[in-house]
Protein backbone atom coordinates (compact mmCIF):
# COMPACT_ATOMS: atom_id res chain seq x y z
CA UNK A 1 0.00 0.00 0.00
CA UNK A 2 1.43 3.32 -1.18
CA UNK A 3 1.95 6.06 1.89
CA UNK A 4 -0.76 8.58 2.14
CA UNK A 5 0.13 11.79 1.29
CA UNK A 6 -0.30 13.70 4.04
CA UNK A 7 -2.88 16.32 2.89
CA UNK A 8 -6.53 15.12 5.07
CA UNK A 9 -9.92 16.19 3.48
CA UNK A 10 -13.54 16.79 4.71
CA UNK A 11 -15.14 16.09 1.09
CA UNK A 12 -17.28 12.49 2.22
CA UNK A 13 -18.79 15.24 5.31
CA UNK A 14 -19.01 18.31 3.02
CA UNK A 15 -21.22 15.96 0.42
CA UNK A 16 -23.29 15.00 3.02
CA UNK A 17 -24.05 18.30 4.55
CA UNK A 18 -25.08 19.02 0.85
CA UNK A 19 -27.94 17.22 0.01
CA UNK A 20 -25.87 13.76 0.36
CA UNK A 21 -24.37 15.49 -3.11
CA UNK A 22 -22.87 11.78 -4.89
CA UNK A 23 -19.54 11.11 -6.21
CA UNK A 24 -20.24 11.53 -9.56
CA UNK A 25 -22.25 14.90 -9.51
CA UNK A 26 -19.27 16.32 -7.43
CA UNK A 27 -16.76 14.68 -10.36
CA UNK A 28 -18.56 16.16 -13.09
CA UNK A 29 -18.91 19.67 -11.41
CA UNK A 30 -14.65 19.60 -11.11
CA UNK A 31 -14.38 17.76 -14.56
CA UNK A 32 -13.00 14.33 -12.97
CA UNK A 33 -13.80 10.83 -13.02
CA UNK A 34 -15.93 9.51 -10.05
CA UNK A 35 -12.89 7.53 -8.87
CA UNK A 36 -10.71 10.36 -8.78
CA UNK A 37 -13.04 11.52 -6.34
CA UNK A 38 -13.11 8.39 -4.80
CA UNK A 39 -9.72 8.17 -4.54
CA UNK A 40 -9.26 11.84 -3.22
CA UNK A 41 -11.93 11.17 -0.49
CA UNK A 42 -9.61 8.19 0.72
CA UNK A 43 -6.83 9.90 0.67
CA UNK A 44 -4.77 8.13 -2.18
CA UNK A 45 -4.36 10.75 -4.69
CA UNK A 46 -3.76 14.22 -3.64
CA UNK A 47 -5.52 16.82 -6.37
CA UNK A 48 -4.18 19.35 -8.35
CA UNK A 49 -4.47 22.93 -6.97
CA UNK A 50 -6.88 23.72 -9.55
CA UNK A 51 -8.93 20.79 -8.92
CA UNK A 52 -9.04 21.20 -5.15
CA UNK A 53 -10.25 25.41 -5.59
CA UNK A 54 -12.88 23.63 -7.56
CA UNK A 55 -13.97 21.25 -5.14
CA UNK A 56 -14.00 24.43 -2.32
CA UNK A 57 -16.36 26.39 -4.39
CA UNK A 58 -18.60 23.60 -5.22
CA UNK A 59 -19.03 23.82 -1.41
CA UNK A 60 -18.66 27.59 -1.35
CA UNK A 61 -15.82 27.23 0.92
CA UNK A 62 -12.32 28.34 1.32
CA UNK A 63 -9.23 25.73 0.15
CA UNK A 64 -8.49 25.48 3.83
CA UNK A 65 -12.03 24.83 4.64
CA UNK A 66 -11.69 21.68 2.87
CA UNK A 67 -8.15 20.42 2.92
CA UNK A 68 -5.75 20.22 5.84
CA UNK A 69 -2.55 19.64 6.21
CA UNK A 70 -1.46 16.84 8.82
CA UNK A 71 1.69 17.05 10.06
CA UNK B 1 -19.53 -10.78 -6.01
CA UNK B 2 -17.98 -13.22 -8.81
CA UNK B 3 -14.96 -12.49 -10.89
CA UNK B 4 -17.05 -11.84 -13.91
CA UNK B 5 -19.17 -8.62 -11.66
CA UNK B 6 -15.52 -8.18 -10.09
CA UNK B 7 -14.64 -6.66 -13.78
CA UNK B 8 -17.95 -5.17 -14.96
CA UNK B 9 -17.75 -2.78 -11.79
CA UNK B 10 -13.98 -1.75 -12.65
CA UNK B 11 -13.35 1.51 -14.19
CA UNK B 12 -13.06 1.73 -17.85
CA UNK B 13 -9.43 2.76 -18.06
CA UNK B 14 -8.40 0.24 -15.04
CA UNK B 15 -10.47 -2.38 -17.00
CA UNK B 16 -8.64 -1.33 -20.70
CA UNK B 17 -5.15 -1.91 -18.73
CA UNK B 18 -6.34 -5.62 -17.76
CA UNK B 19 -7.62 -5.99 -21.19
CA UNK B 20 -4.21 -4.89 -22.91
CA UNK B 21 -1.62 -6.67 -20.39
CA UNK B 22 -3.58 -9.94 -21.07
CA UNK B 23 -3.36 -9.54 -24.62
CA UNK B 24 0.45 -8.64 -24.97
CA UNK B 25 1.19 -11.58 -22.39
CA UNK B 26 -0.56 -14.14 -24.58
CA UNK B 27 0.90 -12.76 -27.38
CA UNK B 28 4.34 -12.90 -26.03
CA UNK B 29 3.87 -16.28 -24.18
CA UNK B 30 3.01 -17.31 -27.93
CA UNK B 31 5.60 -15.87 -29.77
CA UNK B 32 8.25 -16.92 -27.16
CA UNK B 33 7.31 -20.58 -27.13
CA UNK B 34 8.26 -20.72 -30.99
CA UNK B 35 11.20 -19.28 -30.46
CA UNK B 36 11.89 -22.24 -27.42
CA UNK B 37 10.46 -24.99 -29.97
CA UNK B 38 12.53 -23.46 -33.08
CA UNK B 39 16.03 -22.83 -30.66
CA UNK B 40 15.06 -27.05 -29.62
CA UNK B 41 14.44 -28.07 -33.24
CA UNK B 42 17.71 -26.99 -34.27
CA UNK B 43 19.91 -27.19 -31.48
CA UNK B 44 21.24 -23.55 -31.63
CA UNK B 45 19.38 -20.08 -31.12
CA UNK B 46 16.38 -19.55 -33.21
CA UNK B 47 17.15 -17.04 -36.33
CA UNK B 48 14.95 -13.96 -36.31
CA UNK B 49 11.12 -15.30 -36.65
CA UNK B 50 9.75 -12.50 -38.79
CA UNK B 51 6.78 -14.21 -40.07
CA UNK B 52 5.94 -14.94 -36.28
CA UNK B 53 6.92 -11.57 -35.40
CA UNK B 54 4.10 -10.36 -38.11
CA UNK B 55 1.34 -12.62 -36.89
CA UNK B 56 2.20 -11.30 -33.30
CA UNK B 57 1.99 -7.77 -34.14
CA UNK B 58 -1.16 -8.57 -36.65
CA UNK B 59 -2.98 -10.66 -33.71
CA UNK B 60 -2.28 -7.87 -30.91
CA UNK B 61 -3.91 -5.35 -33.47
CA UNK B 62 -6.70 -7.29 -34.12
CA UNK B 63 -7.33 -8.44 -30.61
CA UNK B 64 -6.86 -5.55 -29.03
CA UNK B 65 -8.94 -3.19 -31.99
CA UNK B 66 -12.28 -5.76 -31.26
CA UNK B 67 -11.75 -6.16 -27.37
CA UNK B 68 -11.30 -2.34 -27.12
CA UNK B 69 -14.61 -1.90 -28.90
CA UNK B 70 -16.63 -4.11 -27.11
CA UNK B 71 -15.46 -2.38 -23.71
CA UNK B 72 -16.49 1.24 -25.56
CA UNK B 73 -19.56 -0.18 -26.75
CA UNK B 74 -20.51 -1.63 -22.96
CA UNK B 75 -19.21 2.09 -21.24
CA UNK B 76 -19.45 5.01 -23.79
CA UNK B 77 -19.29 7.95 -21.92
CA UNK B 78 -16.42 6.92 -20.01
CA UNK B 79 -14.53 5.71 -23.39
CA UNK B 80 -15.62 9.04 -24.86
CA UNK B 81 -13.95 11.05 -21.63
CA UNK B 82 -10.67 12.22 -22.24
CA UNK B 83 -7.91 11.11 -18.90
CA UNK B 84 -8.32 13.25 -15.80
CA UNK B 85 -5.43 14.77 -13.94
CA UNK B 86 -4.95 11.23 -12.06
CA UNK B 87 -5.29 9.52 -15.00
CA UNK B 88 -3.07 11.21 -17.11
CA UNK B 89 -0.70 11.21 -13.91
CA UNK B 90 -1.15 7.54 -13.83
CA UNK B 91 0.00 6.75 -17.76
CA UNK B 92 2.81 9.11 -17.12
CA UNK B 93 4.24 7.31 -14.24
CA UNK B 94 3.56 4.11 -16.09
CA UNK B 95 5.30 4.84 -18.92
CA UNK B 96 8.15 6.26 -17.57
CA UNK B 97 8.76 3.09 -14.73
CA UNK B 98 7.86 0.72 -18.36
CA UNK B 99 11.26 2.27 -19.60
CA UNK B 100 13.19 1.07 -17.21
CA UNK B 101 12.15 -2.21 -17.59
CA UNK B 102 12.31 -2.25 -20.98
CA UNK B 103 16.25 -1.29 -20.89
CA UNK B 104 17.12 -4.72 -18.87
CA UNK B 105 16.41 -7.35 -21.56
CA UNK B 106 18.08 -4.96 -24.01
CA UNK B 107 21.10 -3.92 -22.28
CA UNK B 108 21.19 -8.28 -21.33
CA UNK B 109 21.02 -8.72 -25.38
CA UNK B 110 23.97 -6.47 -26.56
CA UNK B 111 25.93 -7.85 -23.24
CA UNK B 112 25.46 -11.04 -24.51
CA UNK B 113 25.93 -10.05 -27.86
CA UNK B 114 29.60 -8.95 -27.30
CA UNK B 115 30.08 -11.67 -25.28
CA UNK B 116 29.38 -14.37 -27.54
CA UNK B 117 28.52 -12.50 -30.91
CA UNK B 118 24.65 -13.99 -31.28
CA UNK B 119 22.99 -11.85 -32.94
CA UNK B 120 19.82 -14.17 -33.15
CA UNK B 121 19.91 -13.82 -29.57
CA UNK B 122 20.22 -9.92 -29.65
CA UNK B 123 16.92 -10.16 -31.95
CA UNK B 124 14.89 -11.72 -29.41
CA UNK B 125 15.51 -9.90 -26.43
CA UNK B 126 15.62 -6.74 -28.30
CA UNK B 127 11.90 -7.95 -29.39
CA UNK B 128 11.47 -9.27 -25.77
CA UNK B 129 12.34 -5.79 -24.51
CA UNK B 130 9.71 -4.11 -26.45
CA UNK B 131 7.18 -7.06 -25.30
CA UNK B 132 7.85 -6.73 -21.15
CA UNK B 133 8.14 -2.39 -21.85
CA UNK B 134 4.77 -2.79 -23.23
CA UNK B 135 3.15 -5.42 -20.93
CA UNK B 136 5.11 -3.53 -17.64
CA UNK B 137 2.88 -0.22 -18.78
CA UNK B 138 -0.18 -2.16 -18.34
CA UNK B 139 0.72 -3.52 -15.33
CA UNK B 140 2.27 -0.68 -13.82
CA UNK B 141 -1.55 1.36 -14.19
CA UNK B 142 -2.94 -1.34 -13.24
CA UNK B 143 -1.29 -1.08 -9.88
CA UNK B 144 -1.33 2.45 -9.56
CA UNK B 145 -5.04 2.39 -10.06
CA UNK B 146 -5.65 0.05 -7.51
CA UNK B 147 -3.19 1.16 -5.12
CA UNK B 148 -2.93 4.67 -5.18
CA UNK B 149 -0.27 7.07 -5.76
Amino acid sequence: MAKPPPITNRIRELREQHGGMSQSALAEAIGVTRQTVIAIELGKYSPSLESAFRIARVFDLGIEDVFGWQA
Amino acid sequence: MSAFTAFRNTPFREKTAWVMALILVAGAVFYFYMVVSVTRALGQTAPPLIGFAIVYVVVIVIASVVLMTVLAVTSPRESNAPADEREQIIGNKAGKWSGYVMVVPALGGLWHYAVSGDGHMLFHLVFLSLMLGQIAEYVFQIILYRRGM
